[in-house]
């Protein structure tokens, strides 16, 4: 796929495929198109040219709310919340329409997300009191609350220290063994290796490298986009 | 608790006309007229967030079907009213269609330009197409009411209509995906919600409710103009109502009407000319002190007496 803004090219031919049940991690250095090939796929942006298909159809000009419903559902690079509706409100919202469920099943799924997130002694508080790691968690909860089995998570690490990162590691790979398919992109390199089952790498709109995480790692392009000539 | 006292209240309001005379009546007809308009308002801003400054639109065009069917179809009043929110109801589908992608300021605005040029477009009507409908500026006389009692129900059933909405609003799946789009319309649309799909319903829901209120205080008074009944004041007087009664809530729009068209009533008695100096004055000190409004005035002392309890 291909989407510009103007004159400035986002995403030139980038182009992947996913598995089912995959961890697929997408790394590049800032401004290398990752949000924005999230925002293409979850229909927030319209491709310039090219096809996003998924199950065999395709979405690219979908409406977002369409794309949720059909089972892809992205967490935002600044987390984002009903801020005056109770933390199990945001993802009860998120089951009613997304999941489509009735609103008994859906306070259901939402106490059961928010327990899975570590969230649930905080289900009755307004969303806007949560701390950044527990906006995360929480948007996190809504995106699972939508029962979308492709998950698309734009930096969900950021801000986050050691240890809070090893624990989204460890909630990411519980999320694939509930037989989701999950999409990360991440600054932090060492979540991604540990937790990818594969690496896209994106420059300048470009894919660079595609691969097992060690071996992009070693990848002479990716070294030199992120250090520079002079280490490759 | 509070849905006893309401409904307690309400089977008081229906047997009020054994028991009072003329005035009174009036006066809560006017009431219920306004809490009628404020709550309908109220549906689309306090729970989903868009601020309309178009409402009187469907008021205008209420009052004049209504008129229309009554005198040259000769139909009773009642199917005419109701018909009159048909007609409301499809109006505002074919409008709410485009206007409603519009946010936050934008709308408003637009409502606002859009109310004024159907005003202009209804003094105008008679003249531009020679369907005689407006009557231009000189109006549209209706035949005379019978009594002032049937008004008094009339207002009161589409004021219990309008709460009872907003009290269904309150718990169920269609008010918090409402409540989720006032919030973060972005973030609703990526959580799977059809936002625009959901205003629509409520902007159609609310106009019919306009329209039908429109209609009976077109008929009550027996005379209308296009200047009146599409008059931007009636729009402002609905915010304001809604605003100091409590935006999103079910009983805050009543309250509110109750307190301005009270208010109104007895300082007007009394200082007819520098009456709505004081009214401006009031309406800025529940502002300033009671942001949430006066019902949300009666939440803090309750919070307090469960705190100290």
């Amino acid at each position: 796929m291909t989407k510009r803004f103007g004159s400035l090219t986002a995403l030139n031919g980038v182009d992947f495929a996913l598995a089912e049940g995959e961890i697929l991690g997408i790394i590049g250095p800032n401004g290398a198109g990752k949000s924005t090939l999230f925002n293409v796929i979850a229909g927030l942006e319209t491709p310039t040219a090219g096809r996003v298909s998924y199950r065999g159809r395709s979405i690219a000009g979908m409406t977002a709310d369409a794309v949720c419903r059909l089972g892809i559902a992205k967490t935002f690079q600044i987390p984002q919340l009903f801020p005056r509706l109770t933390v199990a409100e945001n993802v009860l919202v998120a089951a009613l329409y997304g999941g489509g469920h009735g609103l008994s099943a859906s306070w259901r799924e939402a106490r059961e997300w928010l327990a899975f997130v570590g969230l649930a002694d905080k289900a009755e508080k307004p969303a806007e009191t949560l701390t950044v790691s527990e906006r995360r968690r929480a948007d996190l909860a809504r995106v699972l609350g939508t029962g979308a089995s492709l998950i698309l998570l734009d930096e969900n690490m950021a801000g986050l220290n050691r240890k809070e990162v090893e624990a989204a590691v460890g909630l990411l790979r519980d999320v694939r063994a509930r037989g989701r398919t999950l999409v990360v992109t991440e600054h932090i390199m060492r979540a991604i290796i540990g937790l990818a089952d594969r690496v896209v790498v994106l420059n300048y709109g470009e894919k660079i490298a595609e691969g097992r995480p060690a071996d992009v790692m070693r990848d002479a392009a990716v070294i030199k986009a992120y250090l520079g000539e002079s280490y490759a | 608790m509070i849905r006893w006292i309401a409904l307690f209240a309400l089977g008081v309001l229906l047997l009020l006309p054994i028991g009072v005379g003329p005035y009174p009546i009036r006066v809560a007809t006017v009431i219920f007229m306004w809490a009628a308009l404020a709550g309908s308002w109220n549906l689309l801003a306090g729970y989903a967030g868009a601020v309309d400054l178009g409402p009187v639109v469907y008021h205008g065009i209420g009052a004049f079907v209504t008129a229309a069917l009554m005198l040259k179809l000769g139909l009773p009043f009642l199917v005419s009213a109701g018909l009159a929110g048909v007609v409301a109801v499809a109006i505002a589908y074919a409008v709410g269609t485009p206007t409603l992608r519009l946010r936050g300021a934008y709308f408003a605005i637009g409502t606002l330009a859009l109310a004024e040029s159907t005003k202009q477009l209804a003094l105008a009507w008679d003249r531009l197409t020679r369907i005689p409908l407006t009557g231009g500026s000189a109006g549209v006389s209706l035949p005379l009411s019978a009594g002032y009692v049937p008004f008094y129900y009339v207002m009161l059933g589409l004021m219990t209509a309008v709460t009872v909405a907003a009290l269904w609003l309150g718990g169920s799946k269609f008010g918090y995906g409402l409540r989720a789009i006032a919030e973060n319309d972005r973030l609703a649309e990526a959580s799977g919600l059809d936002i625009h799909c959901l205003k629509r319903r409520v902007y159609v829901v609310s106009a019919c409710v306009m329209a039908m209120t429109g209609g009976t205080a077109g008929y009550w008074l027996s005379y209308i103009n296009a200047a009146d009944v599409f008059s931007a004041s009636i729009t402002f007087q609905m915010v304001v109502m809604a605003l100091l009664g409590g935006l999103g809530t079910p009983f805050g729009p009543i309250v509110g009407a109750a307190f301005l068209t009270l208010v109104s009533e007895f300082l007007g008695t009394r200082f007819a000319y520098h009456y709505l100096i004081a009214i401006g004055v009031i309406i800025v000190l529940v502002s300033l002190f009671a942001p949430a409004g006066l019902t949300g005035v009666l939440e803090v002392v309750r919070r307090r007496r469960e705190a100290t309890a």
